[in-house]
Parts: C-alpha cells; structure tokens; sequence
C-alpha cells in the first residue's frame, strides 16, 4: 500500500517512542511527517503557515491536551483529519465532541491505521 | 557459538518472554514494521523507552519519598508510562501500570504505594531480557545469519 499523493501528517503524543512507532506506520505509506511533544506545539504549526493534511492526536499531553488541540483546531477552520489515539477508552466521545474524525486505542494496530486511511482515501 | 546454536538461543529467549507474559502482541507489530531499511527500528524505539521509562520511574520514586506525595503528579507519570509501555508490547509493565491507576481511582493510597516496588522490578527485569536479545541479534548478524521471526 503507498500513497498517491503526498500526505502530510503532524504526529501529536509526548511520548517519544510512540511517536518513533508511527513515524515508521507511516513512513511505509511515503507519508510526509513533522512530530510535536503537545497539543500547543500542534496548534502552533497550523498558526505559523503549515498545512497538513492528517494529524495523529494524543490525549494526555502537558500543556494541552489532545482533546483541546482538537476543539481549537476545529475552531480555526483547519480541515485536516484528525484521528485520535489513546489509551484512555472514555474519552472516546469528548474527541468526537470536539470535532476528530476517527478514534483508536493504544497500542495502535498497523492494519487498524491502514484500514482508517483508505477510508479517508490517503492510501491506494 | 555458530549461527544455528545462536538463533535458536534468540527464539528459546523471545518464546519465554512471551510465555512469561513479558511481551505481548504488540511487540509482534513492531518486528514486522521492521525491514532491510530500517534494520535497527525496535532496538531504536525500545531503547528510546528505556530511557523514558527509567526517568520516569525514577520521578515516581523520589515523588513517594516526599512528605506530602503529590498523588496527581504520580498518577500523571503512570499514566504516560502506561501508555508507552503499551506500545512497545511490554505487557507487565503495562499490567502494572494499570494495577496503580486502579487503586487510584478508588483513592487507594497504600494500595498506590504497594504497586511502585514491582514496577520497578518489572522495568530492570524488561531491561535485562530486552537487552539480552538485543546483544543475541548482535551476535547473528555479525555472524552472518538472520533474526528468526516470532509468528503469530
């Protein structure tokens, strides 16, 4: 599976080794990717100019939490899909609430993630 | 030691890891994300939570030994060791993690405080094993050989 068009993807979770862990999920679809450590670190790369086109989203995060980087990111417009991936199963619905397009919970399953990608055409 | 002897001491090691609940699917997942391009990846991530996770047991720790524990700041560390742990397939740490956010929940102090010494003893016992196998597929490559796979 590759992708046809180049897809740019902001990996929100600070937890390095997660973040190494879907960097290389993507990195075999031909993803393109930029990582933050928190919900404000994700909200400031869309208020500086960058565009993209997924972002992976975290919950529990210092600063801001994914739940909140999510709600502000919808308020400014920015249409990007936004999957949300934790371990906390309740918060499920504050996600959706606050405008993420898909919800997973850790550990993320490599074919769970393609599966969500097709369905956002990301993937041939 | 030749290659066969070596890979069948590396699958003897990866099959009691898993038979002792030390690792679980998930570990499965990062092998298979692992290729000739990136030949170094799960020693890559699990060394990254080596060091993460050390920190932060050692943050848990010097937290418990202050006179008022501030229980929220512990709870928070728990959690993202949850979290990570989870990710790299290392079960009992995982199951120890969620153990303590149990007895969080229901404002069980001592309870909180009996889960730090086996999460501790679980992380080194990770370590140990974790590193042994790493040190093993050391061994096969330079010896010319390839790391078995673990199957489903």
């Amino acid at each position: 599976m590759t992708s046809s068009q180049v897809v740019k993807t902001l990996i929100v979770d600070d937890d390095v080794s997660t973040r190494r862990i879907y960097r290389m999920m993507l990195f075999r679809f031909g993803f393109e990717i930029t990582e933050v450590g928190d919900g404000k670190s994700a909200v400031d790369q869309f208020l500086t100019g960058n565009e993209y086109d997924l972002v992976l989203m975290d919950k529990d995060m210092p600063i801001m939490d994914g739940v909140e980087a999510t709600r502000t990111l919808r308020g400014m417009g920015i249409p990007a899909k936004i999957i949300a991936i934790t371990t906390d199963a309740n918060s499920r619905g504050a996600f959706f609430d606050a405008g993420a397009d898909e919800f997973l919970l850790k550990p993320v399953n490599f074919t769970a993630l393609a599966d969500i990608l097709k369905a956002f055409n990301f993937l041939n | 030691m030749d290659v066969s002897m070596l890979q069948r001491t590396y699958t003897d090691l990866l099959t009691s890891l898993f038979r002792e609940g030390i690792l679980n699917q998930q570990f499965i997942e990062l092998q298979q994300l692992q290729d000739e391009n990136n030949p170094g990846f799960v020693n890559e991530v699990v060394s990254l939570f080596f060091e993460d996770a050390g920190r932060l047991i050692t943050e848990l720790i010097s937290n418990f030994n202050q006179q008022a524990v501030d229980y929220k700041k512990v709870d928070a560390y728990v959690h993202q060791l949850k979290g990570s742990s989870a990710s790299i397939g290392a079960e009992k740490i995982r199951s120890v993690c969620q153990t303590f956010r149990e007895y969080y929940d229901k404002n069980d102090i001592q309870g909180c405080y009996n889960c730090i010494q086996p999460l501790k003893q679980e992380f080194m016992t990770f370590k140990s094993k974790l590193e042994a196998l790493f040190a093993l597929e050391q061994q096969i490559v330079a010896a010319g050989g390839s790391i078995p796979m673990m199957r489903h």
